[in-house]
């Protein structure tokens, strides 16, 4: 019997519901499906008794301009529980959920509005399989067995095709390791493999990675490869799963269809999907959310995660400003440094957690050989496109303060490279935490063996409002990490006072990070003088909590 | 010696009982500390391996050819 979904109404508000069963719902406009939701855990209560309201997302809202056919289903049966002509707007025209680019979109299992499988055409998803072949022949070809995993498994299985709703592909592996730490080093070898053979691979956690494929029209398609394995009778799988679990339903391999091309599955996947899933995976649900058990998360995080901490944050913020050149002055730490670097005659300076490239660029323009580092690098790389015609002694190389992997193989490449440098760290260490300021020190004594200087400018103590700070930094022990890694000589030369943070203040929206930590904002407290030092800007009253930073310069 | 009334050795048995779920309770949270703490090495001792391995392995040929490209394919697969 089908469900009684109780659909009441249709409009610019939503979609409006009375008593409904709970479970997922479709909703389609002019016959495509943009959106789906639960019928009780995504609504919340309508005006009269019994009802949810089912608000438009956000991201597909500012698309609703005109009118549009409409139909409510059931995903389960597909039984239509409303169907009918929606007036959003006065426009005359056809919503049209487009991106600039052509592609038809939809909202995703995450939330996002994205050209998903059912949007995209014949050559699209053709393009898709081909990419998960030629990964998991890479993979293979680093000794493990991988398989499809995730949607793309219960795809194969439940319906031989890709998930509509879906918008990726996911492979994993389980190792014929049982301890974590060899399954981490197995993962940095399939990596090294990988890369060998000619694909860019971008590291998530000690067991997973994304491949990036390129496609026919230059872009890059990125598919997951989560690593696993099996001890004691549980098994692993980087991302969501824990359970009980027998090798014999892992290996050997089987097989089955994707969208006509036969792909490697667990001996039972039903087995693995039902790990993933639960017992209704056969079921279909575009807004499956995973609840993954504590255990689960907790032994996942310990093992293998917590890589690049932020990542995501620091893209998402780089991202909704990557056409503009940062315009803001340079920082107190680079024009220390460029002092430090013209008077020392160093070979190089080095710009640690370089962000938009603002301080790296003005270092640059003043003739002097330098290198631009950060976790994410791709506002950089934007940056050397723009100025490529002023041929600068720039150059952009990834650095993660929080993988050792990353911090010892620059270290020793900078070691090996003679004369003098200069490291500047304008609001890097604030934003790194605790494992961060350790591996930066070890950096610094690596790449500062035949001498240099360190210029950094970071907050002490508490800072709230300052959504990307980690933790509170005292200027002493950071000092004491410094010295302990080799520095003679580590002097504050400047505190500083800034006005205080409006709390949870969305920095994406409205404040470039550049000019939220353009440190001539803040005022000087004590400064040591230097040649062409400029005072802080007056002292308005203020309110609130005063942020403190000081200047440190540590001599190796 | 005054001997205890029934209410206060009922208040006793309860603060006693009470004590006893603390102390279990802390106990659950230091060992659920400590397994995090046992947990976490097994990346930091894969990065380590695989730094020894791929780095100074290469380094102690003292052939510098090698040790450029070491560095370089290391610094790449990262």
């Amino acid at each position: 019997m089908s469900r009684n979904l109780g659909v009441q109404q249709v409009d610019g508000h939503g979609v409006l519901l009375d008593r409904p069963d709970e479970g997922a719902v479709d909703v389609l406009l002019d016959g495509r499906r943009v959106w789906s939701f639960w019928a009780q855990r995504d609504t919340e209560p309508g005006a009269g008794r019994g009802e949810r309201l089912a608000s438009w997302p956000a991201p597909l809202r500012r698309y609703l301009d005109g009118r549009a056919h409409v139909v409510v289903r059931d995903p389960g049966d597909g039984s239509v529980h409303f169907e009918g002509e929606v007036v959003f707007s006065e426009a005359d025209r056809r919503v049209s959920v487009v991106n600039p680019e052509g592609a038809e979109l939809g909202i995703d299992k995450s939330g996002r509005l994205v050209p998903t499988f059912e949007t995209r055409g014949r050559e699209d998803i053709d393009a898709l399989v081909r990419a998960v072949g030629f990964v998991l022949a890479a993979v293979r070809r680093a000794g493990v067995e991988p398989f499809v995993a995730y949607g793309t498994l219960l795809g194969a299985v439940r319906q031989q095709t890709v998930l509509g709703h879906d918008s990726d592909a996911d492979i994993g592996y389980v190792s014929r390791h049982e301890a974590p730490v060899d399954v981490v080093r197995e993962s940095f070898r399939i990596q090294r493999e990988v890369v060998r053979v000619g694909y860019e691979v971008v590291r998530y956690s000690g067991a997973a990675f994304k491949v990036m494929v390129p496609e026919g029209d230059g872009h890059k398609r990125g598919l997951d490869v989560f690593g696993g394995f099996l001890d004691d009778g549980r098994l692993y799988l980087m991302g969501e799963v824990g359970a009980d679990f027998q090798h014999d339903w892992v290996f050997p391999l089987g097989t089955a269809v994707l969208e006509g091309v036969e792909v490697p599955v667990p001996a039972r996947p039903e087995r693995l999907l039902e790990a993933t899933y639960g017992p209704g995976w056969r079921v279909p649900d575009p807004v499956f959310q995973f609840e993954t058990p504590v255990r689960t998360t907790r032994a996942l995080n310990d093992w293998f995660r917590g890589l690049r901490p932020g990542f995501k944050n620091w893209q998402r913020r780089y991202a909704l400003r990557k056409r503009e050149l940062p315009q803001r002055r340079p920082s107190r730490s680079a024009r220390r440094g460029k002092r430090a670097a013209l008077s020392t005659d160093a070979a190089l300076v080095l710009d640690l957690g370089a962000g938009r490239g603002a301080d790296a660029l003005w270092l640059a323009r003043q003739g002097l050989r330098t290198v631009a580092y950060d976790f994410v690098t791709f506002p950089l790389d934007t940056l050397l496109e723009e100025v490529r015609g002023e041929d600068l002694p720039l150059t952009v190389r990834p650095l993660n303060l929080t993988e050792l992997r990353s911090v010892l193989g620059e270290g020793a490449r900078l070691a090996r490279e003679p004369g003098r440098k200069v490291v500047v760290a304008e609001h890097l260490l604030d934003a790194v935490g605790p494992r961060g300021c350790e591996n930066f020190a070890r950096f610094c004594s690596m790449a500062l063996r035949d001498g240099g200087s360190v210029h950094a400018h970071f907050f002490v103590g508490a800072t709230p409002g300052v959504e990307w700070s980690v933790g509170a930094l005292d200027a002493d022990e950071v000092a004491a990490q410094w010295r302990a890694a080799g520095a003679r000589d580590v002097t504050v030369v400047a505190t500083l006072e800034h006005a205080p943070r409006h709390g949870g203040q969305d920095d994406d929206e409205d404040d470039d990070l550049d000019e939220d930590l353009d440190d001539d904002a803040g005022d000087v407290v004590d400064e040591e003088q230097g040649p062409d030092q400029r005072d802080g800007q007056g002292g308005a009253p203020r309110t609130g909590q005063v942020l403190r930073s000081v200047v440190l310069v540590g001599e190796w | 010696m005054n001997p205890m009334r029934p209410w206060e050795a009922l208040g006793a048995t309860r603060r006693a009982e009470q004590e006893r779920l603390d102390k279990l309770e802390q106990r659950v949270l230091d060992l659920e500390a400590e397994i995090s703490e046992m947990r976490r090495h097994h990346l930091r001792l894969a990065e380590l391996t695989d730094v020894v391995q791929e780095l100074l392995v290469p380094m102690a040929t003292r052939d510098e050819e090698r040790i450029r490209e070491a560095i370089d394919q290391f610094s790449a697969s990262i």
